[in-house]
């Protein structure tokens, strides 16, 4: 049974405007955990929460109230970043020193031996292709490749947990596959969790097993990828012969919505049962099919969803359970 | 102590990096190289025969021994080196804490395991080595021209430095108080260069208080004073303890009590600056 490393629970943070005295509620009360080995994204418009849970996961802001906890410590103990990799969005790693400067300086920070920085170093940089670039100052490098340098940074000290901002950004195509197999990679070989921020909705569809939307500092949806994007009433059926029209009059007869597309339909049902007395009206009528399949959502259409769907007074509803959209 | 070591290293290489070790040496070495090549001292059989500052001829008297003008040339340069080296010392270190601060910048070392007290406290020390190494480079280099061209070795001087560089110790301390919490460079040297100038000022503080009309006035000058680092005061001690009691009967008046207040201002600004990092959001 793998173990919780990253738990958060009724977790609220306000900041204080700078003019007068109002508040301004970035988190109110959010719940979510991550398992070892776990690829979890954290979505989320602007201004939703996902930078400010980070950065209380990692002691650099405070919460106003609830608990989080890293690696089974409470988030402020120093000891809870023992086996933590972060790459902040936006980071800068000093300019005047060089990848292996860089490395040297954050692995002894980690508590890394020399030997165990250098060779640790050159694996990473080979495997992020920047290798080549190990002696030449930061300032030099591109944006994306100052973003491959955080990763090798984040990733040095083998950490059990990873927490990453926008970690593609201003990489190219196939610098972002490079980037999650590494990542995927990770997780497999070393049990790695990783915590993805990130806008980019196809990335973290591609790399996550689990997500959480977060929309006005609360958990608008929860679960996995496969459970988000499932619409639960609608299958494609595709027929291996075209299917006449009485046999669609009865599928409509049954209540149930038929939509013709390219050769397949889209039908839409009450339940599981409802398609299976579908399905058998077809065999019954001697027709064959040749594809079953649940219709899926786009990560993309399920997040445009949940961000419209904000109550009449403005705020967001609700509190999330595991695989439901509120 | 790796923490430490990861932190000295940032410093001095950025130092390096951004040219601020070159040109914190270079202004250090020009200094030298003109007193180098200013004084000429003429000594027959141990004696002084005749001295030229900038190629002017000095007039000594007769009975001066190569010793005493020695200890009190030391003496009166170790007044210039402490506002040198101090000056030198705040613009060298004094962005240490606001860039660590920058955004971007400080999540990558917040989120190593290390204690926000042990980061702030380590840059601290590598600020004070960055410092302690230019002190120590114009100090050795000015003694050992002096011992070059007169053969005396006159340790007290070496010793001056060790006094320079607690005032230093203080003023870091404030540096690093102004840094944490304005988070700009350009703030903490005019803070810090201010209370260096404000302190000096301070040391006039009877005369001041006797000049102001309102008790309360005299009574927020005094205390004033005693908060500030006494800056005036342990440049008079640095000069007096290097000249020694044959040269300054000011030597014989060294207290202390300036000595003590600015530890406390010091210790009062870093331990303040240790707690506000500590708490401090970003």
């Amino acid at each position: 049974m793998s173990q919780t490393v990253i738990e958060v629970s009724g977790l609220k943070k306000q900041y204080r405007s700078s003019v007068g005295r109002s508040r301004i509620t970035a988190l109110d009360g959010i719940d979510f955990s991550v398992r070892e080995g776990e690829l979890f994204g954290l979505l989320g418009p602007n201004g939703a929460g996902k930078t400010t849970a980070v950065k209380i996961l990692l002691d650099l802001t405070r919460p106003t109230a609830g608990e989080a906890r890293l690696n089974g410590l409470p988030a402020g103990h120093p000891e809870s970043r023992r086996h933590v990799g972060y790459l902040p969005e936006g980071h800068k790693i000093p300019g005047y020193l060089t990848a292996r400067q860089a490395l040297g300086i954050f692995g002894k920070m980690s508590g890394m031996g020399d030997a165990a920085i250098k060779s640790r170093s050159l694996e990473l940089l080979e495997k992020l292709r920047i290798a080549q670039w190990i002696d030449v100052r930061v300032k030099k490098y591109s944006k994306g490749m100052t973003q491959r340098l955080g990763i090798a940074i984040a990733l040095l000290h083998s950490p059990h947990v990873l927490l990453l901002d926008e970690p593609t950004d201003g990489v190219d195509p196939v610098g972002r596959r490079e980037i999650r197999d590494i990542l995927r990679a990770e997780a497999a070989a070393h049990g790695t969790a990783i915590l993805l921020n990130s806008h980019l909705l196809s990335e973290i569809e591609l790399t996550c097993d689990h997500v959480a939307v977060l929309r006005s500092g609360k958990v608008a949806a929860a679960g996995s990828i496969e459970e988000l994007t499932r619409r639960a009433t609608q299958y494609k059926l595709v027929p291996a012969a075209p299917v006449d029209d009485a046999l669609i009059g009865a599928f409509r007869e049954s209540g149930a919505g038929v939509e013709r597309v390219n050769g397949h339909m889209l039908l839409t049902v009450d339940d599981v049962s409802h398609l299976n007395a579908l399905v058998d009206k077809l065999r019954a009528s001697g027709g064959m099919l040749t594809e079953l399949s649940p219709v899926r959502s786009t990560l993309e259409d399920v997040f445009v969803d949940l961000v419209r769907a904000v109550d009449p007074g403005g705020r967001s509803d609700g509190q999330a359970s595991e695989g439901a959209l509120l | 102590m790796k923490v430490l070591m990861a932190n000295i290293e940032d410093v001095m290489r950025e130092a390096a990096a951004r040219w601020t070790l070159v040109a914190y040496f270079f202004l250090s070495t020009i200094f030298i190289l003109i007193f180098a090549s200013a004084i000429n001292l003429d000594i027959v059989d141990g004696a002084l025969a005749g001295a030229k500052l900038f190629g002017k001829q000095v007039e000594v008297s007769g009975s001066m021994s190569i010793e005493k003008l020695v200890m009190g040339f030391e003496s009166g340069f170790s007044g210039i080196l402490y506002v040198l080296c101090t000056f030198l010392a705040i613009f060298a270190t004094a962005h240490l804490v606001p860039r660590m601060q920058e955004k971007g910048t400080i999540d990558l070392y917040l989120s190593r395991p290390v204690s926000r007290l042990k980061l702030i406290l380590s840059r601290y020390l590598a600020g004070m080595i960055l410092a302690g190494s230019n002190v120590l480079y114009l100090m050795l280099s000015i003694w050992l021209i002096v011992a070059w061209k007169t053969h005396v070795l006159h340790p007290r001087f070496l010793l001056g430095g060790v006094v320079i560089l607690f005032l230093i110790a203080s003023l870091l301390a404030f540096a690093f108080l102004i840094g944490v919490v304005t988070s700009s460079t350009a703030v903490s040297i005019m803070a810090t260069v201010g209370i260096f100038l404000f302190g000096a000022m301070l040391a006039g503080h009877a005369r001041i208080e006797a000049a102001l009309s309102k008790e309360w006035e005299a009574a927020a000058i005094k205390g004033l004073y005693w908060i500030m680092p006494k800056t005036a005061e342990i440049g008079a001690a640095v000069v007096a303890y290097v000249g020694g009691p044959q040269m300054h009967n000011d030597f014989l008046k060294i207290t202390p009590a300036p000595f003590v207040s600015t530890a406390i201002s010091g210790f009062v600004c870093l331990a303040l600056a240790s707690w506000l990092f500590q708490r401090k959001e970003f």
